[in-house]
């Protein structure tokens, strides 16, 4: 069990007319998504619209216990949970795909996606593009999604040559959902506490807003306050792009021990 | 196309023709396109570069800086008028009479809106924009392994995202011990390294002789004890 306080905000900005991102909360779920759409015209958010709302209703069928049929090519290396969700990407990928292919307005569109699932184990964090999940744990901030961006990468490869790339490399993705026809998202399991917090925005956050600033933010605020004074800030910095923020925070989480752990942990104190 | 003029104070020493598609450098040393011999110019200072319909004025990390306007810049869209200064030199930027100037200073202003690429066009890119850049290999994740000091043998890859290490049979690794969790611990893997986090049990697993009761960064070559089993810890 584990008991989630969640709150997002999606703003416009400052410099845009349309939002072309979107974001899907639920704590009944414990799914939370954020896709930042791209595109000419309404395609952008076209694009983040499907991919949210393809991983909220297929998500959604394991809500209640009626077991359904699951994607095949379960990858063994990441949870059933992680499993769903990246099944979940996949899907949203052909539909985005699709319609792309199908209408010309649409042609080229595509989206990032950053979503969180909690189980009872731990936090799957899947992502594909630069929308960032940050982890917050103890006053400690940590990246726990992969950005692919083409200046991300080469810093991995080389941080000294990656300084000296156009700055227009660090808005260029090489993967992002809905532009061919498979997609690679990136997979982070990872155990979690009561107090821990986590933030996923778009990049009309991350670029105006450093991480340690969202750090400070989000450690003295409530979720509510935390989230408007983060979009506040990076409105204030010029607001160039649509601004998603979600921040959540871990309230409680009861662990589902057996009767026997159970057992063994009161005999253990007494011994 | 537009022209650059440069200028010692008030005095006009060179007019420049610029040219779509071509760039320019300008510096202290004789291969620039503009030179500029004066100490307070570094050998090769700047350069401009024509990017679409505009024309794009790049610092090339020079000591003593570029100016556009009085202001530093490290790239700047150049716009009529504006006037670029290296040392006590001035370059003006200026489109000739009647010339259509593009309508917005910026005519890449979209390039600040996220955009894909593929591969290809990825690899063409990078290799003009830094031509030893090496193309990145994701197939190539750093892979952990745990290897046996005691309590079992050989070696084992930490295989999953979230990898479990306890009494019971569905543990990615069976360790045995009293009071030793059905679940004792986890290792996972994100993106700034591999976590051992603690699970359950009233036996609490060790790292490098240190009781975990939470979770800790693995760095290589720890040591790992849980129950009977003794590890230690390394990527490979």
């Amino acid at each position: 069990m584990v008991v989630i306080e969640s709150k997002g905000i999606s703003d416009v900005g400052k410099k845009r007319t349309g939002n072309e991102d979107a974001m899907f909360l639920d704590d009944s779920m414990n799914l939370y998504v954020v896709a930042d759409g791209m595109g000419g015209h309404q395609a952008g958010e076209v694009a983040s619209s499907i991919v949210v709302e393809t991983i909220r209703d297929y998500m959604k069928q394991f809500k209640g216990k009626g077991v359904t049929e699951e994607l095949e090519d379960t990858d063994e290396s990441i949870s059933r949970g992680a499993n769903r969700l990246v099944s979940s990407i996949h899907l949203a990928n052909n539909g985005v795909y699709g319609l792309s292919q199908k209408n010309e307005s649409y042609e080229g569109m595509g989206s990032t996606v950053s979503a969180v699932l909690f189980t009872d184990e731990s936090l799957i964090a899947v992502n594909v593009g630069d929308s960032p999940i940050y982890l917050i744990h103890k006053d400690e901030i940590e990246l726990i999604s992969v950005p692919h961006t083409v200046l991300a990468e080469q810093a991995a490869i080389d941080p000294d040559r990656a300084k000296n790339l156009a700055p227009r490399f660090a808005h260029m993705l090489t993967r992002a959902v809905g532009i061919g026809e498979t997609i690679k998202p990136d997979v982070c399991e990872t155990p979690y506490f009561k107090g821990d917090i986590l933030v996923l925005s778009s990049d009309g956050l991350s670029d105006k807003v450093a991480p340690e600033e969202i750090l400070k933010t989000v450690g003295k605020e409530q979720t509510n306050k935390a989230c408007s004074a983060l979009v506040d800030l990076a409105n204030e910095r010029g607001g160039d792009d649509n601004i998603t923020v979600i921040v959540l925070k871990v309230k409680d989480k009861k662990n589902q021990k057996g009767w026997f752990a159970w057992l063994m942990s009161k005999i253990g104190k007494i011994v | 196309m537009p022209i650059l003029t440069l200028k010692f104070k008030d005095n006009v020493i060179k007019e420049y023709d610029l040219e779509k598609g071509k760039s320019l450098s300008i510096g202290r040393r004789e291969e620039n396109n503009i030179v500029i011999d004066n100490l307070a110019v570094s050998g090769h200072h700047a350069k401009i570069d024509s990017v679409g319909e505009g024309f794009l004025a790049t610092d090339l990390q020079s000591k003593n800086g570029s100016f556009v306007n009085e202001q530093f810049i490290s790239t700047h869209w150049l716009k009529h008028g504006d006037v670029i200064t290296i040392g006590k030199h001035s370059i003006v930027f200026e489109y000739k009479d009647g010339e259509t100037k593009p309508e917005t200073a910026n005519p890449q202003e979209n390039m600040d809106q996220t955009m894909v690429m593929d591969t290809n066009s990825y690899k063409s890119m990078l290799a003009k924009s830094s031509p030893n850049a090496a193309s990145p290999d994701i197939s190539k994740e750093p892979v952990g392994v745990l290897s046996y000091v005691a309590g079992g043998q050989g070696e084992v890859e930490i295989s999953k995202k979230l990898f479990k290490i306890g009494k019971a049979s569905t543990n990615d690794i069976v360790v045995s011990g009293f009071l030793v969790g059905q679940v004792a611990a986890t290792i996972s893997k994100r993106p700034g390294g591999f976590f051992f986090t603690y699970s359950g049990g009233t036996s609490k697993p060790k790292v490098n002789g240190v009781s975990v009761t939470e979770s800790v960064q693995l760095k290589d070559f720890d040591v790992i004890e849980i129950g009977s089993a003794k590890m230690h810890f390394f990527v490979k």
